[in-house]
């Protein structure tokens, strides 16, 4: 077992375990993610068809329409959230977002060291992000 | 990270004594204050609530605002809402019955947390801040418009936190809620005598790509209109990330730079946002929303002719300005043209009416109409616009 411990600034605490999805491209959640599944629809986007479920999220920042942040919050509802979200920039939306969502979320990680499968175990109090890879 | 100072009954209501509502509400502000720089929460004098039209939004608000609701969520101060997918007449038959219902849901939640039913991008032309007040508006040019022509201060909210920012009554004062951010750091001359408000508009979506987030001091315009810099204000926040601009000469401290806009910049944004050359099924203005003396333009320029066959004319403004001008408004539908209140082309279903091409004398209804409407646009003054609604070839 490989390890490798990324450093990172703590936007909603908490600390969580689950196989990463990851992209380089931003996304915007209004329009980009369906709110009913979860689902990554945005047309040219690298994870087209992906869903979000039970995944931690790595991708640069969100972008598009401030109402975004609900989206996040209408996946949590039904379930379909991801269980973590790492960004290298936060910005407003998915800020929002992750915290009326609850979901635990970092910033300012080197995400390009992470690939899509790994297996991500974040703490946010402690600013830590170890990936582990078989 | 940055801590926002908070009082006693401020740490109450982020430890949830005062309810979910309002905890989640001061969650947002705090986390964006931690993030941005805020020092601690002001008071603020109103909110102005985006994320109300049913067509730019779907399904996604519909679970928290009714978490809000469940949960107690009143708007502790004055709070108006953008426009919806709606207006109360005209469109209503014309759409789905399903989109009526569901818009009708999100008006209802807003409505139980106290928020105003004004569904106007203007809320200045109902109560027009006093310069200085802070205030927490979300739909950019607003918060543009209060911050550049009425000297009020307000971030560039997002839905979700001017909504927070109502239930508090409070925002973090980070952005330009500060002296310091609000120094125009860039000088911009432009080349050219603008003279109709559609250039102003096509300034605007030029500024805002080129500046990307400065605060300019634009020299150079004579004697605009406050509707002028209305659609420079709409122009630039649509396309940039400015929060406000200056207009009359400011006093400038240090020496900044300058960029000098020709005529061919004004010519060629109002090129690249005109992308029909085919006849418009829809001719609208009111983008943002029309003020009074707007509407009566546009009477007077109507008045005794009449629509064409196969065109349409919306004219769209508040519900008060259409009470206010009344008069005019008639003459408009007299003409054969709708003044819309509620609502505007760009947040309805235009497409779902037959719509694919949309001329209009806002820039930022043309910058918009191509991804949000699935139309072509033709950008032109508003005589223009006019004239082809009454059946003058383009």
């Amino acid at each position: 077992m490989e390890i490798i411990t990324l450093k990172g600034r703590c936007i909603v605490p908490g600390r969580c375990k689950g196989r990463a999805l990851t992209s380089t491209k931003p996304i915007s959640f209004l329009g980009g993610v369906d709110p009913n599944t979860g689902r990554i629809i945005e047309g040219d986007h690298d994870l087209r068809g992906k869903a979000v479920k039970g995944r931690i999220l790595c991708f640069p920042h969100g972008h598009g329409s401030t109402v975004g942040s609900y989206v996040l919050y209408s996946l949590a509802r039904k379930g379909r959230a991801p269980k973590g979200i790492l960004n290298q920039t936060a910005d407003p939306v998915v800020v929002v977002g992750a915290v009326i969502a609850e979901i635990p979320m970092m910033d300012q990680v080197d995400i390009q060291r992470i690939k899509t499968n790994d297996i991500i175990d974040m703490d946010g109090e402690k600013g830590i992000v170890k990936i582990l890879r078989k | 990270m940055n801590r926002v100072y908070l009082t006693r009954q401020e740490e109450e209501m982020l430890d949830g004594e005062h309810g979910w509502a309002y905890q989640v509400s001061m969650e947002v502000l705090v986390k964006l204050g931690d993030l941005f720089g805020a020092s601690r929460l002001i008071p603020i004098k109103s909110a102005h609530i985006s994320g109300v039209s049913y067509k730019t939004m779907g399904d996604a608000p519909i679970d928290f605002l009714d978490a809000l609701v469940k949960e107690g969520g009143k708007a502790k101060k004055y709070a108006t809402a953008n426009p919806s997918g709606f207006d109360p007449e005209y469109l209503v038959g014309k759409l789905p019955e399903r989109y009526a219902a569901q818009q009708l849901r999100i008006l209802n939640l807003y409505g139980k947390m106290n928020v105003k039913p004004t569904f106007t991008c203007t809320p200045y032309y109902l109560r027009e801040p006093r310069p200085g007040w802070h205030l927490a508006w979300s739909e950019s040019s607003a918060s543009m418009y209060a911050n550049s022509v009425i000297g009020a201060w307000s971030n560039r909210e997002g839905g979700p936190s001017a909504l927070a920012a109502a239930l508090i009554g409070k925002t973090p004062n980070y952005g330009v809620h500060q002296t310091e951010n609000r120094q125009p750091n860039v000088i911009v001359e432009v080349e050219r005598a603008l003279q109709r408000e559609m250039e102003f508009g096509a300034l605007g979506i030029h500024l805002g790509k080129t500046l990307k987030d400065s605060v300019p001091a634009i020299e150079n315009l004579i004697d605009p209109l406050d509707e002028d810099l209305k659609q420079l204000g709409a122009g630039m926040a649509s396309s940039g990330m400015s929060s406000m601009f200056y207009y009359r000469k400011p006093a400038i401290k240090e020496k900044i730079e300058t960029l000098s806009v020709e005529a061919r910049d004004i010519d060629e944004t109002i090129g690249s946002l005109s992308t029909a050359t085919e006849k418009p099924d829809l001719i609208f203005m009111g983008c943002p929303h029309c003020s009074a003396a707007e509407v009566e333009k546009i009477a007077r320029l109507i008045e005794g002719k009449k629509v064409a066959k196969g065109i349409e004319l919306w004219v769209c403004t508040s519900r008060y300005v259409k009470r206010k001008a009344k008069k005019h408004v008639d003459t408009i539908e007299r003409a054969g043209g709708h003044v819309l209140c509620d609502t505007c082309a760009i947040v309805t279903w235009t497409k779902k009416l037959g719509i694919d091409v949309i001329m209009t004398n806002s820039a930022k209804a043309a910058y918009y109409a191509p991804t949000l409407n699935d139309a072509d646009a033709i950008l032109a003054p508003m005589s223009r616009c006019v004239d082809v609604a009454c059946g003058r070839k383009l």
